[in-house]
């Protein structure tokens, strides 16, 4: 079953068009990775599912992103609330500059969460992103005192906190080191049970680990588009199998 | 699935803060505006060349503030002639030739504090000592001592931004020169002061702003005589009131014609924003030609 | 006759022109004190709300408009201040609180408000719009509006450049001179709000030029104190603008 369908999707930064007429369901309850050399248009096409690319000055989008039966670019809809249900975890950790716990809190605290349910919340969020454990001694000390990985999975655990159904992921595991990468993926195989992950990654053995589909984008274009497996082991396209034959990119 | 639940609505909280902000922002703007335009509205139909070339005269009853320019011209010159070699000079001196040390870097944290000083206390010393001590000028106060006082009031801002300048000159033009063989002196001449002059004539026109804006420190080391000069070179002994200075004993001591202080207001607000103008103009040509370079 | 540091810093009674003259300068510390505290409690939220609004929230063309307005009053003469508030606040001040005279201590924090807004307005925008923008775009993810992002994340995180801003804002203000000395009677007594009142700087002026032998060593006196306060507040700022910026890493 899919949860996210997209129609006809085309971005365009000015005159340039960076996304061009993409068709693609997204599965519920699987893993999605996007691949494809720098430049291909694979983040953009990320941010367009939860429409964070409205934040950038001069950049259009036509088509139609459906999810949970809506067109989220349908004019009376609220972007917040879209994000709300569709978070997003960045290639660079980002916590805020706030304690551990206030980083989980934050965002529940905001959509209207009462202060007697946020303790819960936190403690099921970092468990959920498998950090609970080596925090949950020092909940108030500052989440920029954590590790890289850790703060990763932070960030995980604080998109989480919302109670999302989809999980995006841009590269996120692209500044850290193997070990934290290794946790990080083993998470999102668990997490993948409750959630719908879509990830960016230019690490194309990631994709292969992981992924149940993986789409391929080459200059905004949606190259190909099917089970990891076909994808790398069999491809129809011929610039798909330059790609994952490491021949470009 | 219920549309509805994904409908753009702004909570209450959201809309107060926008509220609050750009109310704010509003009143904030409106202030500046009605302040300069009304200012400027009320002065300027009483600047003519009359006004600006004679000096006021109490038996006749007519105004001009011809003296108080030329008061004003006298200090902003004779402060940059002593301030602009001690700047300039202390500036090298930090950034090219001071070993980081603790002397140097309590000297550094000395100017910064002298910065931050009132300038009333530079009137105070300035008459304490420039007019009472050294008996520089007349006992009333001089363009002299206004003047030195004032030069040690633009003097730490000088240096930190000179220094700053030279600091930014590109490292390597400093190597490549010494790697010929260039002597420092040398290098500074020919490479460092070209390549910081924007920088420093920027302080240095933001310096001028400074003098002529200045009153409280002129009061008692400058003076507040207003006749015109006879003599140019004597003129740097007598006494004489500033433009600002003039204007605050018009406004506060009420012996002029209300006119008088709004016109005087008019011209020292349209020297100071060409002033200001001036300094910005030079600071983005330097700009772009620095981002051109890189 | 010597002056005891007890009697000057403490006497509450400055009357020079008596026999024997009494140089106690309580009244100009408090007046200065308060006024220059009232000033920037007033300034900086101000402050900070039109920072907000020009470096984060309006479009960036009406921004740089708006931001070279208010650059215009940084340039403005002081005796310029003094005039404006002749003019506008000290009649204002008279009529709202039906005085006999507006020149008063209100009149001077107004004035002083005015005048201290250009530059902690720069000083703070310039800090808030050098936080960390991954920090909004995480806000953005979780579906929290920009204006609840920007007072609970990014406000607080420039907080050191804040700080910076309010030591230049007490600094300015306690060491005004002719704008307060033309709006706040320049009266020599315990400071109020709605009386006139005489600072240390205007207390300078005020007996600078007919002032005999003694009163000058008391002026020097008075001078000094007004040195070792701004060395005192820029030491405790540069120690908490430190302190602040150590947590933020």
């Amino acid at each position: 079953m899919s949860i996210i369908t997209t129609t006809n999707i085309n971005l365009y930064y000015g005159d340039k068009q960076a996304i061009k007429d993409i068709n693609m369901d997204i599965e519920k309850n699987e893993i999605t990775a996007l691949i494809g050399p720098s430049g291909c248009g694979k983040s953009t096409f990320l941010r367009i599912l939860n429409r964070m690319n409205d934040t950038i000055t001069n950049c259009k989008i036509t088509g139609e992103v459906i999810f949970d039966n809506i067109n989220i670019y349908d004019s009376k809809i609220d972007p917040m609330l879209i994000r709300k249900k569709i978070g997003m975890v960045f290639q660079k950790p980002n916590p805020f500059p706030l304690s551990i716990y206030d980083n989980i809190a934050y965002a529940p605290k905001y959509h209207g969460k009462k202060k007697g349910e946020l303790d819960e919340i936190v403690e099921n969020s970092l468990m959920a992103a498998a950090l609970w454990d080596e925090v949950k001694d020092r909940l108030n000390k500052s989440a920029l005192s954590l590790s890289g990985g850790q703060q990763q999975r932070l960030c995980i655990a604080r998109t989480i906190a919302l109670n999302p159904e989809v999980i995006l992921m841009d590269e996120a595991t692209s500044a850290l080191d193997p070990i934290s990468t290794y946790k990080i993926e083993d998470l999102l195989n668990e997490l993948k049970k409750t959630y719908t992950v879509v990830i960016v990654t230019h690490n194309m053995q990631q994709a292969s680990r992981i992924a149940d589909k993986t789409a391929f984008f080459l200059y905004g274009d949606l190259i190909e588009y099917d089970l990891t497996s076909n994808i790398f082991t069999n491809p129809k396209n011929k610039e798909t199998a330059d790609y994952v034959s490491g021949y470009f990119g | 699935m219920d549309k509805n639940i994904y409908e753009r609505k702004i909570r209450p909280g959201i809309i107060a803060a926008r509220a609050l902000i750009y109310s704010v922002t509003t009143i904030v703007i409106a202030l500046v505006v009605i302040i300069i335009v009304y200012l400027i509205k009320k002065g300027l139909p009483y600047i003519n060349w009359e006004f600006l070339s004679k000096a006021p005269s109490r038996l006749n009853e007519t105004y001009g503030i011809a003296p108080m320019i030329i008061n004003t011209l006298y200090i902003v010159f004779i402060t940059l002639i002593i301030s602009i070699p001690l700047g300039i000079g202390t500036a090298l001196y930090l950034a090219e030739y001071a070993r980081p040390g603790k002397i140097i870097s309590i000297f550094r944290y000395s100017i910064e504090i002298l910065a931050g000083i009132p300038s009333i206390v530079y009137g105070l010393f300035g008459l304490a000592f420039f007019v009472n001590t050294l008996k520089l000028g007349s006992s009333s106060g001089s363009m002299i001592a206004g003047s030195l006082t004032c030069a040690l009031i633009v003097l730490p801002t000088m240096i930190r931004t000179t220094e700053e300048a030279l600091l930014q000159v590109d490292s390597t033009y400093r190597e490549a020169a010494f790697s010929l063989g260039a002597s420092k002196f040398y290098i500074i001449r020919t490479i460092l002061l070209p390549c910081a002059l924007p920088g420093i004539v920027v302080a240095m026109i933001l310096s001028i702003g400074r003098i002529v804006s200045e009153s409280a420190a002129l009061l008692y080391t400058a003076g507040v005589d207003y006749i015109m000069p006879t003599n140019a070179v004597k003129h740097v002994t007598e006494s004489g009131a500033s433009l600002t200075v003039q204007l605050y004993l018009y406004a506060t001591e009420g012996s002029s014609p209300d006119w008088v202080p709004y016109a005087m207001a008019a011209i020292l607000m349209i020297l100071v924003f060409l002033i200001n103008l001036t300094a910005n103009i030079i600071a983005s040509i330097f700009q772009k030609k620095v981002s051109a370079k890189s | 006759m010597k002056v005891g540091l007890k009697e000057f810093l403490f006497g509450p009674v400055w009357d020079s022109a008596n026999e024997p003259p009494k140089y106690g300068i309580l009244a100009f510390i408090l007046a200065s004190f308060g006024s220059s505290f009232l000033t920037v409690l007033f300034a900086v939220p101000i402050s900070i709300l039109v920072a907000v609004a020009i470096g984060q929230l309006l479009p960036s063309a009406v921004g740089t408009v708006l931001r070279s307005i208010i650059s215009l009053l940084a340039g403005i003469p002081s005796v310029i201040y003094g005039f404006m508030g002749l003019v506008f606040v000290v009649p204002f001040v008279q009529r709202v609180f039906n005085l006999s005279s507006g020149l008063t201590m209100v009149s001077a924090v107004i004035v002083l408000i005015i005048m201290t807004l250009p530059t902690i307005i720069s000083v703070s925008e310039t800090s808030i719009n050098s936080v960390d923008k991954s920090y909004l775009e995480a806000a953005y993810s979780l579906g929290v509006r920009k204006e609840y992002a920007l007072f609970t994340i990014i406000i607080p995180a420039a907080k050191s450049g804040i700080m910076a801003a309010v030591q230049l804002g007490i600094g300015r203000a306690i060491g005004e001179t002719m704008a307060v000395i033309m709006v706040a009677g320049n009266i020599p007594q315990m400071p109020s709000m709605l009386k006139p009142v005489r600072f240390l700087t205007t207390a300078i002026v005020t007996e600078m030029s007919y002032a005999t032998e003694q009163t000058r060593g008391v002026l020097i006196g008075i001078g000094l104190v007004l040195f070792v306060f701004i060395f005192i507040i820029n030491s405790v700022f540069r120690f908490l603008i430190k302190k602040a910026g150590m947590i933020h890493g």
